[in-house]
């Protein structure tokens, strides 16, 4: 086999909320998903497919029920596996994380992560600093801002802040760019992608807008109904006829689309762009060459 | 292993269809009956009224159909409380306090003064806690809120006459409320989720290091009580937009229509709400 390091496997995970209630809800029927070191990996599916349950088993905060569920080192149906030392490396971002600030101060919210480590406070201030600096948050700049009179784009960033401020080696995002404006979600991409080419951070990303997981994604899982039923590049997956997607309550990115409907029309482009400006070399050589 | 699944305890507030003679009562008449047996329970206290009033919760889960397991799963969060209290009225509680004649003094040293008066008072506390959970929880386990609030709006109409009290917006408060206990108990999962997600230790401080607990509970509490008022403000909005305006005038989708079922379910609880007062039990 290949060099890379398995970092993340799950295997046939099934999962029932609320258990033993008239509530209860199997979210998870049997998942499979395996991640490698430094590659982003992007989890598809329509509202209520398991997503988020899942993503929360990947640093403990659900356990498995029946299935199998490892991380780096950490076998998640063992009871003594410590959680703590696994989210520490693991971090999880939850979708709206500007909901969980709670510090007056942003350099304050930030620094709660690496506090409750219990590091010194020049360390402190050092990963304070660094985490800040990696969101794009200007540390002098922001650090005595009042975290309530921020956007909301910059809170996200200071909630980012906060979880990458204990240097994870996974960073686990539930629907990043839900809720932001055009601009906030290039900025946030564009950070993503830093984040795993300079740290060499390793990116789960849930979402349901395959227009985000193009631009993002190494590889796919796309979940439906509490099971795995696709998984591949972005190009694989994509390169399936629309109506295969829908079943799976997917949709092929915008501009595909658009290039299935200027194809359709006998103009000669390969249908299967998946970004804008795949697109836009893919018609300016049709043009040329019409 | 640590369950951070919140709502697995929180039973008050929750509806759970089943189709049983107790959800199909008219909610004006349950509301009666579960006064009713509120002050049953309120003013027994004895041992065998009590056997008797926890016997005849058991016989009410029963007929409502939900799972008995569920019903009283809201008991598990009050327990240590529970504890906590039978312990202090069994130790401290003199019978000065505890009044009634005939109590046998089990256990005297320094202040700690145990009574046989005292274990009843913790025992038959503990078990009217009990009765109080299980009928608060049946009665919103088997009614749905807008039906609560219906009955309660059409108890107090007459007061609404004649002295204006406001009972359409009392319906309307409690409505509130109790719909939104489940999204409180969500959030709060949620936000305990996101704070352990980054480094938070939960309950990690020791019990007696109270300030130090109670120092953890920030980043929940406060951006729990932003939620809310959040909340509060958009439902406000919502219905100022939709020109809500409550109570006179105001017509309903389904009214609600009692039945001799009702009037026979109502009388057997107002009986057995009397039987249980009236019993000279023994002890």
């Amino acid at each position: 086999m290949d060099t890379r390091e398995l970092v993340i496997e799950v295997r046939d995970l099934v999962y029932t909320h609320l258990r033993d209630t008239p509530f209860a809800v199997q979210a998870l029927k049997g998942v499979d998903m395996e991640v490698w070191r430094g590659e982003a990996v992007a989890v598809l599916g329509p509202t209520g497919s398991g997503k988020s349950t899942l993503v929360q088993h990947l640093n403990g905060l659900l356990r498995p029920q029946h299935g199998r569920v490892r991380v780096l080192d950490y076998d998640l149906s063992d009871p003594n596996v410590d959680v703590r030392a696994l989210r520490r490396r693991v971090g999880l971002v939850f979708q709206f994380p500007e909901a969980q600030l709670f510090e007056r101060y942003v350099g304050d919210d930030v620094a709660f992560g690496p506090r409750q480590l219990g590091l010194s406070r020049e360390e402190v201030r050092a990963r304070v600093r660094e985490a800040m600096e990696a969101v794009g948050l200007d540390f002098e700049g922001f650090k005595d801002r009042l975290t309530f009179t921020l956007s909301g784009g910059e809170q996200r960033r200071v909630a980012l802040a906060g979880v990458l401020a204990l240097r994870p080696e996974i960073l686990i995002l539930d629907e990043p760019l839900a809720g932001l404006d055009p601009a906030g979600r290039r900025r946030l991409i564009a950070l993503l992608r830093r984040l795993k080419g300079e740290r060499g951070l390793t990116l789960v990303l849930v979402s349901h807008d395959v227009d985000d997981v193009v631009l993002l994604a190494d590889r796919c899982f796309v979940v439906a109904d509490g099971r795995t039923v696709m998984a591949g590049t972005p190009r694989e997956l994509f390169s399936h006829p629309p109506a295969t997607l829908a079943e799976f309550g997917l949709r092929p990115p915008s501009i595909m689309t658009t290039m299935h409907a200027l194809a359709d029309r006998g103009i000669p482009v390969r249908r299967h762009c998946l970004t804008v400006d795949e697109a836009a070399d893919e018609l300016a050589r049709a043009l040329e060459g019409g | 292993m640590e369950s951070l699944e919140l709502r697995r305890h929180v039973t008050i507030g929750q509806y759970v269809p089943t189709g049983s003679p107790l959800h199909r009562m008219d909610p004006r008449f349950k509301l009666v009956a579960f006064v009713a047996l509120v002050v049953a329970v309120t003013f027994t206290g004895s041992y065998l009224g009590n056997v008797a009033l926890l016997a005849l919760m058991g016989g009410l889960i029963l007929l409502s159909r939900v799972p008995a397991r569920y019903v009283l799963g809201g008991l598990r969060p009050a327990l240590p409380v529970l504890l906590l209290l039978a312990a202090l009225q069994v130790l401290l509680y003199t019978p000065e306090f505890t009044g009634g004649e005939g109590c046998v003094t089990l256990f005297r040293a320094w202040f700690v003064h145990s009574t046989t008066c005292s274990v009843k008072l913790a025992i038959v506390s503990a078990a009217r806690f009990v009765e109080l959970l299980v009928l608060t929880s049946l009665l919103t386990l088997t009614t749905t809120t807008t039906g609560l609030a219906h009955g309660v709006e059409h108890l107090f109409a007459p007061l609404q006459r004649r002295f204006g009290f406001p009972a359409h917006e009392l319906a309307l408060t409690l409505t509130i409320t109790l719909r939104f206990v489940p999204t409180f108990a969500e959030e709060l999962e949620r936000l305990i989720k996101a704070q352990v997600s980054r480094g938070a230790d939960m309950g990690g401080a020791s019990w007696w290091r109270a300030l130090r607990r109670a120092r953890a509970l920030l980043p929940i509490m406060v951006p729990l009580l932003l939620g809310a008022l959040r909340r509060a403000e958009m439902l406000v909005l919502a219905m100022e937009a939709r020109g809500y305006v409550g109570g006179r005038g105001r017509t309903r989708l389904v009214e609600l229509r009692s039945t001799p079922h009702d009037a026979v379910a109502l009388l057997l609880a107002l009986l057995a709400a009397a039987a249980i007062l009236t019993v000279p039990w023994p002890w």
